[in-house]
């Protein structure tokens, strides 16, 4: 289809500067769309007990606990003001800890070539940052081989900017996962390191997890 | 039937007063948002799917789904904007899910059961025909080609609603014209 006829039906080109064959294309654009409108299903009102249902549904939902509460307002990001005096001396006290004989951790290395996601927590699990951007998403999930594949993990998005984010537990090893957005759409991770086919047509994210110390 | 909402204050009070109060914990407030977008939404659903079992279902979920996400509204003035996303989202899955298992006749089954009996059988076949074109496009395409061309938005209004780009919304636009011109004989 030629780029002026689709020009005119956005509105950015008068049919007048169409030749003869244009205008007659564009004049039967304009007559089948006409046909879409005029058959579109009416838009009438939703149903009468779409309210009720919706209401009935939601006051059905748990309500948030004293306890959920705290938790949010523990997890809720919030700005935090360090004199440089006071930062001057914690970032001090850590490389004491670090430097001192016998107590500094090596550093963590990748495993199959793939940086190391995870920071050193305990020899059993290491708790990995997950982020995807989905602005829009209602819900985001993250399922890998470490859940069976199960969605189980539930990422959060408490500012509401987008960014779905959530720590998760992960032992040691190499693992595939990917995104469920929306309970639906499952997702591959644009900033994986690594990917890998997983026999459907789909890639899965590779991340590679190195033990604690 | 009840509903709180009987004081004329509360249906005065903008969304963004609604969003803060339900979450805030007044849960029938949100009744409110249900009934000045519940028509909005319903309509886009039915024009998505052609049914309007569906659409009805698919409407109850999006204003669900709206209020265990509410908190993540960053615009609460923008409360119906941000729904319509929901609801917009919802249709273009379910409508990928039902591709594998409908047949086109899906859409044209409803404008049978929907037109006047007396109408012309030639002019009802033809709006069967252009909407079982339609349902031949991906869900994005027709998304985008039922808000430019059936409800006459522009591109800059459909990006608001859909997160995607005037860009991406042109060319969804342009590959759904190109798909849908071989229907073009049937008006030349």
């Amino acid at each position: 289809m030629k780029d002026d006829i689709h020009r005119h039906l956005d509105g950015e080109l008068d049919a007048e500067a169409l030749g003869a064959e244009g205008r007659s294309e564009v004049d039967a654009w304009a007559r089948m769309l006409e046909a879409f409108r005029v058959s579109a299903p009416p838009t009438g009102s939703a149903p009468a007990w779409l309210e009720e249902r919706v209401m009935s549904e939601i006051g059905a939902l748990p309500t948030e606990g004293p306890l959920r509460r705290a938790w949010r307002w523990l997890v809720r990001p919030a700005p935090v003001r360090v004199s440089p005096l006071a930062a001057g001396l914690v970032a001090a006290g850590l490389a004491l800890v670090v430097l001192l004989p016998g107590r500094g951790a090596p550093p963590a290395s990748g495993v199959d070539g793939v940086p190391v996601a995870g920071g050193p927590t305990d020899a059993a699990v290491v708790y990995v940052q997950f982020v995807l951007e989905a602005p829009g998403a209602t819900t985001v999930a993250v399922a890998g081989d470490f859940s069976d594949w199960e969605p189980s993990f539930m990422l959060d998005d408490p500012d509401g900017d987008g960014v779905w984010t959530g720590r998760v537990p992960v032992r040691p090893g190499v693992h595939t996962y990917m995104f469920l957005v929306d309970e639906a759409q499952w997702r591959t991770d644009p900033n994986a390191d690594r990917y890998r086919d997983d026999g459907f047509g789909n890639q899965n994210a590779v991340l590679a997890v190195a033990a604690g110390v | 039937m009840t509903s709180g909402l009987t004081a004329v204050t509360r249906a005065e009070r903008t969304d963004a007063q609604v969003v803060r109060d339900v979450l805030s914990g007044d849960r029938d407030a949100y009744r409110l948002l249900v009934r000045r977008y519940g028509d909005t939404l319903h309509a886009h659903a039915l024009r998505m799917t052609g049914s309007h079992d569906e659409a009805a279902d698919l409407t109850q979920r999006a204003f669900v789904k709206g209020f265990r996400k509410l908190r993540s509204c960053r615009e609460p003035e923008r409360v119906g904007a941000w729904l319509f996303r929901i609801v917009s989202n919802l249709c273009r899955d379910h409508l990928r899910s039902r591709k594998s298992e409908v047949s086109l006749t899906h859409v044209g089954g409803y404008l049978r059961a929907a037109s006047d009996p007396e109408a012309d059988a030639d002019a009802a076949e033809v709006r069967r025909k252009v909407w079982a074109a339609l349902d031949t496009l991906t869900p994005e395409q027709k998304e985008a080609f039922v808000l430019k061309h059936v409800e006459g938005r522009s591109y800059e209004e459909i990006a608001a609603v859909t997160d995607a780009s005037v860009t991406s919304l042109r060319m969804r636009v342009h590959r759904a014209r190109d798909a849908l011109r071989g229907l073009l004989e049937e008006y030349a």
